[in-house]
This record gives C-alpha cells, sequence and structure tokens, in this order.
C-alpha cells in the first residue's frame, strides 16, 4: 500500500500528470452536471414535431413570405426570420451613415457641427435602448391620425397609422427580373475581376479598339446594360405605386398602396440606428484619433480641402481599425433587435414567443433560437472578415 | 479684439461652401430641437410622475418596510460621497453634473411627509463629500481609503441584510428603481469574479478548460438576452433540484442567475482583452522567479490585465446596468415598466406615456453618465492613455 501512495506521489510531482489531473477532474464534474441537465431534460419533449403544425396566429408585417395563420409553424417562424434580416440590415447601413458622419462632426472645428455629434452621444449612449424604442413608438403614434393625413402631393402620406412612401409593384415577370438583376451583378463583379487581374498581371492598360478600359468602369456599364435592357425586354415588370388615402362608402378612411413604413417598424429600425449609431460614432472617433497628425498636415500641405482630407485620407486608414469593433457592434445589433418584441414588431424572437406561449416545448425553440442567432452573428463575421481583409491589403 | 472674433466667427463657421452648409443644417437641427423640447415642457404636465413617486422608485414595497430603503440610501450616498476625491478634486463640469440631477431628482421625487429623511439624506451627501474632501489633503488619507475599499466590498452583503434582516418584504414586492439597481448590483458583484476566472479558463494552456470555457462564453453570448430570460421563465424551473425547494423559486432570483450569467460571459470577453495585452516578459519573470500559479496569476497577471481594461469593464457594467430594464419578459416591474403601466392603465394619466418615459430614461441616464464620468477619471489617474 505504502508503495502505491509513493508511487502515486511520484506521478502527481509531473506537471504534465498534474494538468491531466486538474482537467480530467474538472471534466467529470461538467460531464455531471450535464448529464443532470439531460436526466431532467429526457422528461421534456426536445423535438421540434410541432413546428410542422398549423400556427393560428396573424403576423402583422409579412415580406417576401406570404403567411398566413393557416400555415405550419415553420412558415411563421421563417417568416420572423426575414423580418429579423429585414430590420437588421436597413439598420446597419444607416446606424453605420449617422455613426461615420457623426464621428466626423466629433472632430469637426465647426463648434456647432460638433456639439451636435457630443450631445447626441451623451445622452442616447447613457439611456437603455428599450426605453428609445419605446420613445420612438410613442412619437410615431402621436402623428396625426389618418383622417388628417398630411399628404405631400399623393407622394408621402404621413399618419400615425404609418408613413406611406412611393414603391414600385411588380407583375409576373417581376421575380424574373429581380433573378436576371442578380445573374448581371455577378457577370459585371466576374468581368470586372478578369479585367483588373490581368490589368495587375500585365502592368499596363487594357485597350479595346483603341480606348483605355477600366476594370470597374466595364463593370458598371455591362451591369446598366443588362438590367434596362432586360427592363424593355420583360415588357417593364415594375410599375411605380403611389400611397393614397380614400374613404370607402362607410365613412372610415383607408390607406392603398406604396411602401407602407409602420410605427412599429419605424420604432424599432430609428431606435436601433441611433443607439448603434452612438457605439459607432465613438468607434469612427477613436480610429481617427489614433491616425497620426502628420497624415492630415501632408494632406493639407499638398492642398487638399477638407473635405477632401477626410475622404480620401484619413477615413480610409481609419477604416482600418473601424472594422473589427464595427463587426462587434453589428452583432449587438442583431441580437439588440430581438427587443422589438417590446413593441410588438413580429420578427423572429417575437413569433417564437408566440409559438412557446401557443404550443410550449420552450427548450427546443431556444435552441432553434439560438441556433438562428449563432448563424446570422456567423454570417455578418464572415462579410466583415471579407471586407476587413480587403481594407487591410495595403499598398492595393 | 472684435475683428479677432469675427475673423474667428467665418472661419469656423463659414470657412468654406462645405463648412456653411454644415452649420445651416446643424443649426436648424438646434432650433428644430429646442423648438420641440420647449414645446414639450410647456405643455406637459407631470402630475403622472409626482402622483406616483413611490412606485417608480420602489415598486409596491410596504410602507413599514420603508425605512430598510432609507438607510440603504443613506449608507451608500455616504459611500458614494466619500469617493468622489479618491481619484482627486473633481472637475467644476463634475461637480455641477452631481449638484444639478440631485437639485432635479429631489425636485421630482420629494413630498412633504418626507421631507426631513431628503434633508437628512442631503446632509450626508454633503458631510461626507467635504469631510472626504479635508481628509484627502491630510497625511492619514491612505486609512480613510482603505477603510473606504473595505466597505465598498462590503457593500451588497451590507444591502442584502437590511433588505432581509427581520422579516424583510419578498423579493416580489421589490420593484421599481430598486429592483434595477439591485439586479444590477447582483449581476456585476457576482458576474466579475466569475468573469475573471472564465477568462483565465479561456486563456488556459489546459486544452478541456479552455474548450468549455470558450464554449460557455459563446453560447452565453450567442443568444440575446431576453432569450435567456424567457428561457428563465418557462425552462429554468423545470431543471433547478426539487429538495432544496428552490423549485418555486421567485422569478427576481431567475432574473440574477440570467443576469449574472450573461455579465460573467461579457466581462470575462473584456478581461481577455487586457490578458492578452500583457507582454509575454511578464508571465515569463514570474516563471523564472518560480512563482506558483496563484501568486502569478494574483500578483502579476490580473492586477496589470484589470488595469488596462477598466475602462471597458466600467462601459460593460453599463451595459449591464441598462440591461436590467429587459426584465420585463419575466413580468417584473422595474422602473420603465412601472413608467410604461401607469400611462396605459390608470385612466387619470392617459396619453402621459411621453413625461413618464422622460423621467425613466432621465434617471437611466444618470446612473449611467456618472459611471462614465467615473470611468474616463479612473482611465486618467491610472494614465492609461498617456503611456
Amino acid at each position: 500500500m505504502n508503495v502505491f501512495i509513493n508511487k502515486l506521489y511520484i506521478w502527481s510531482r509531473s506537471q504534465k500528470n498534474r494538468d491531466l489531473l486538474i482537467q480530467f477532474i474538472f471534466v467529470i464534474f461538467v460531464g455531471l452536471f450535464f448529464y443532470y441537465l439531460a436526466s431532467k431534460a429526457r422528461l421534456l419533449d426536445m423535438t421540434l414535431s410541432h413546428f410542422s403544425s398549423r400556427a393560428g396566429f396573424g403576423i402583422s408585417h409579412t415580406f417576401i413570405i406570404d403567411y398566413t395563420s393557416n400555415d405550419s409553424r415553420w412558415v411563421s417562424y421563417f417568416t420572423g426570420v426575414i423580418n429579423t434580416i429585414r430590420v437588421c440590415i436597413v439598420a446597419i447601413l444607416f446606424a453605420s451613415l449617422l455613426g461615420t458622419i457623426m464621428g466626423v462632426a466629433r472632430l469637426s472645428k465647426n463648434i456647432l457641427f460638433s456639439t451636435i455629434s457630443y450631445l447626441y452621444v451623451e445622452i442616447l449612449r447613457n439611456t437603455p435602448l428599450l426605453i428609445q424604442i419605446i420613445f420612438w413608438q410613442i412619437i410615431f403614434l402621436k402623428l396625426p391620425r389618418i383622417s388628417e393625413a398630411l399628404t405631400f402631393g399623393n407622394t408621402v402620406v404621413i399618419s400615425n397609422r404609418g408613413i406611406l412612401l412611393p414603391s414600385v409593384t411588380g407583375s409576373n415577370n417581376g421575380n424574373i427580373w429581380i433573378i436576371l438583376i442578380i445573374i448581371s451583378i455577378i457577370l459585371a463583379l466576374i468581368v470586372s475581376y478578369i479585367v483588373n487581374k490581368r490589368e495587375d498581371v500585365e502592368g499596363k492598360n487594357i485597350k479595346l479598339f483603341n480606348l483605355k478600359i477600366n476594370g470597374n468602369l466595364i463593370g458598371i456599364l455591362l451591369f446598366f446594360t443588362l438590367t434596362i435592357s432586360t427592363y424593355f425586354i420583360l415588357q417593364q415588370p415594375y410599375n411605380l405605386d403611389l400611397p393614397s388615402i380614400y374613404q370607402n362608402n362607410k365613412g372610415t378612411f383607408l390607406q392603398s398602396g406604396g411602401f407602407e413604413f409602420t410605427p412599429e417598424f419605424g420604432g424599432i429600425l430609428f431606435a436601433l440606428v441611433m443607439y448603434t449609431g452612438t457605439f459607432i460614432t465613438e468607434i469612427v472617433r477613436g480610429s481617427i484619433q489614433s491616425l497620426s497628425k502628420g497624415q492630415t498636415e501632408a494632406a493639407q500641405a499638398l492642398g487638399l480641402s477638407n473635405y477632401q482630407t477626410m475622404t480620401l485620407i484619413v477615413l480610409p486608414q481609419a477604416l482600418r481599425s473601424i472594422i473589427p469593433p464595427l463587426t462587434n457592434q453589428y452583432l449587438n445589433l442583431t441580437k439588440n433587435s430581438s427587443l422589438s418584441v417590446v413593441i410588438a414588431y413580429p420578427e423572429l424572437f417575437m413569433v417564437s414567443r408566440t409559438i412557446m406561449n401557443n404550443a410550449g416545448h420552450a427548450l427546443p425553440v431556444f435552441f432553434l433560437i439560438l441556433i438562428t442567432y449563432l448563424s446570422l452573428s456567423l454570417a455578418i463575421s464572415m462579410f466583415m472578415n471579407i471586407i476587413n481583409r480587403r481594407v487591410t491589403r495595403i499598398g492595393t | 479684439m472684435t475683428k479677432n472674433f469675427i475673423k474667428w466667427f467665418f472661419s469656423t463657421f463659414f470657412g468654406s461652401i462645405f463648412n456653411s452648409i454644415v452649420t445651416i443644417l446643424s443649426a436648424l437641427i438646434f432650433i428644430f430641437l429646442i423648438n420641440n423640447i420647449a414645446g414639450f415642457i410647456s405643455t406637459s404636465e407631470w402630475e403622472v410622475v409626482t402622483a406616483n413617486r413611490r412606485l417608480l422608485l420602489i415598486g409596491r414595497m410596504p410602507e413599514e418596510h420603508e425605512w430598510r430603503i432609507w438607510s440603504i440610501l443613506w449608507f451608500t450616498s455616504f459611500l458614494i460621497f466619500s469617493s468622489i476625491n479618491s481619484w482627486g478634486p473633481p472637475s467644476k463640469k463634475d461637480l455641477l453634473l452631481i449638484s444639478s440631477s440631485i437639485i432635479i431628482i429631489c425636485l421630482i421625487f420629494t413630498t412633504s411627509s418626507k421631507i426631513l429623511y431628503v434633508v437628512i439624506s442631503l446632509l450626508i451627501c454633503s458631510a461626507s463629500y467635504f469631510t472626504s474632501h479635508f481628509i484627502s489633503k491630510s497625511s492619514n488619507k491612505i486609512y480613510f481609503q482603505n477603510s473606504l475599499k473595505i466597505l465598498w466590498l462590503l457593500l451588497l452583503p451590507i444591502i442584502f441584510t437590511l433588505l432581509i434582516i427581520g422579516g424583510g418584504p419578498k423579493p416580489n414586492l421589490w420593484g421599481g428603481f430598486l429592483l434595477n439597481i439591485i439586479l444590477a448590483g447582483i449581476a456585476i458583484g457576482f458576474g466579475f469574479p466569475l468573469g475573471i476566472l472564465f477568462a483565465l479558463g479561456r486563456a488556459s494552456s489546459l486544452p478541456a478548460i479552455k474548450t468549455i470555457c470558450t464554449i460557455y462564453i459563446e453560447t452565453i453570448r450567442g443568444a440575446p438576452l431576453v432569450g435567456w430570460l424567457l428561457l428563465a421563465w418557462f425552462v429554468l424551473p423545470k431543471f433547478l433540484p426539487s429538495f432544496w425547494g428552490i423549485n418555486e423559486v421567485s422569478v427576481v432570483v431567475r432574473a440574477m442567475i440570467v443576469l449574472t450569467m450573461f455579465t460573467s460571459a461579457y466581462t470575462a470577453e473584456v478581461i481577455r482583452g487586457g490578458l492578452q495585452s500583457i507582454p509575454k516578459g511578464q508571465i515569463e519573470a514570474a516563471d523564472s522567479l518560480n512563482l506558483n500559479y496563484r501568486t502569478k496569476i494574483l500578483q502579476i497577471v490580473l492586477p496589470q490585465a484589470i488595469r488596462v481594461v477598466v475602462p471597458a469593464l466600467i462601459s460593460t457594467f453599463i451595459g449591464v446596468f441598462k440591461d436590467t430594464s429587459l426584465v420585463f419578459i419575466l413580468a417584473l416591474t422595474d422602473l420603465l415598466q412601472v413608467g410604461r403601466i401607469i400611462p396605459e392603465q390608470d385612466p387619470e394619466f392617459f396619453g402621459k406615456a411621453l413625461e413618464a418615459l422622460c423621467v425613466v430614461a432621465f434617471l437611466f441616464w444618470i446612473v449611467s453618465i456618472s459611471l462614465s464620468n467615473l470611468s474616463s477619471k479612473v482611465e486618467k489617474s491610472l494614465g492609461i492613455g498617456s503611456r
């Protein structure tokens, strides 16, 4: 016995063995914890079989998918996912724009401009997003009633049911045209890539009929010729759709046509843009400040204007340190979009909450939510990594 | 003099065409905002806030338990105001912010029956501020600061003793702003140490520990907080062991668990950044001195790592504090919920949602802005920016 303990002691003196032992104990504990969770979870239904049955609830905002309450829960879930993606894409675009403008404004010599940026950041960054969402919804609901709606020559209609903007409606050929647009974008990218690559390799401009051609220009030209020609070939698949308000025979006001910008969508969009914009402002400001002052001075010595200095010298360099934290903010924005549950904008979180309330089986639905958000985050990260690789490529 | 001023004025505001456009646009935005805000203030009635002060601040806590809140308030304000001088005397801007916010809060939330308590609180604030101001100039300040540090560490236990001692109100009676502060306090108080552990685990060289910690952090960060709260609402009771009697555990405790887990994951990510910023020579030096793991971490690695990330840590904490408003998912009535429910359900205050929301936003804002000012002060006193 003594010999055994002695051997064990010697064995445990080795750092490698001790590391193994620690990990072994740690894994055992975590494993026991998961075993406990699994034993409890076995009592629950962990399948998503109830997702194929009828949903039975309506969704106020549908986009791409024409959802009705008779569809299955899967369809309702994907309607929610599309709503999330839609609000996130629009919010990310506008938040980046706002953040960049405000970040530049914060460093502007114009006191009025920099004060606006300062107040914007200090006030909106330090209040909860939830309050801002509710605030924007209240503002939208305080707009005039539909009977007294503000109209601007039948192009924009503003009332507390939402803002109607002009949009386009597609005929049967509409979807074909969209697919053709996507194909022509891909074609244009490929062609411009090939031309640019050949120019890089040959080290001189390629000439076509004695004209110098540029890869980017060729791509843009190709895209426009393709889209415009197919537009007329398909007999004008899209028409302008102007919003209008009319009274039916009972005297109630109805609205028709146009793109509807509802108070819910507007509330979540404005709040997300304004809130995330403050963080992007700080990122942009920090990155610009971290550039050496010689860059600006050199640009001024070359006689560039303030605007040119900003867009040609400062921002392109600042972009290198902006992108990684910006990605983080985009991920936060995506996750924050789930807060629109408070104003009943039916995105993926609200739809799955409704499903959980109706049908129970919360745990598998939660895993579905987790996987969906993870894949959205992954998609954003991958996209931003591609951009980051392009931006950090020094010397091109 | 005037010529210089005019020259300066034109060069800053109308130096170029682009600059002039910017100036005019910003002036228009200012006029629009001031016009709207002035219109809102002149037409609004604050009855909705003044009639519901109690609900907004402490929720449905019974009258006989109010002394607990007052003693907590006095103790915390003593601590806060004694510590203001710790990072050097506050600037005029800070003093203006602090005093004006105190005046506004007192104006909104003082009732004639509670005026004595309010006066005592104000006296405690000013007395502790001036005492610490004089002590910070004397040679004994190190003892004072050390005792303050200990009191800060004891703050959470003391608050909970005061809330629970002698049959305090049940947690589901906590509400209003009190609930937000308690939840944030718990989440930060427990989430921070846990976060350090997870960050160390993720930076560890042992693959099993590293993998498990990474999975934990990334899973928690993968889903939004409302998702985790919803999970706690539906599923957590089924997973808690039944033999402790915590199966029917109050919803507040569930919110605390979720917020703590969430804070720990986010704090861990922040601290990991600090751990990565430590030069390798530090760790090699510690190894060559033959320090054991615990000493190496506690004396060499962590002090340097945390020092670098103090600003990021405080902004994480501000985020947690703001996120406590999400507990509406668990049907808890925190400050924001009280402010939302009153104008919706009390017919007397229909249509006063914006007024209530403004006061709620102001309370959240004042805490967050104080914390972010603190962060910039700490940053300056640690000299992070100037290195």
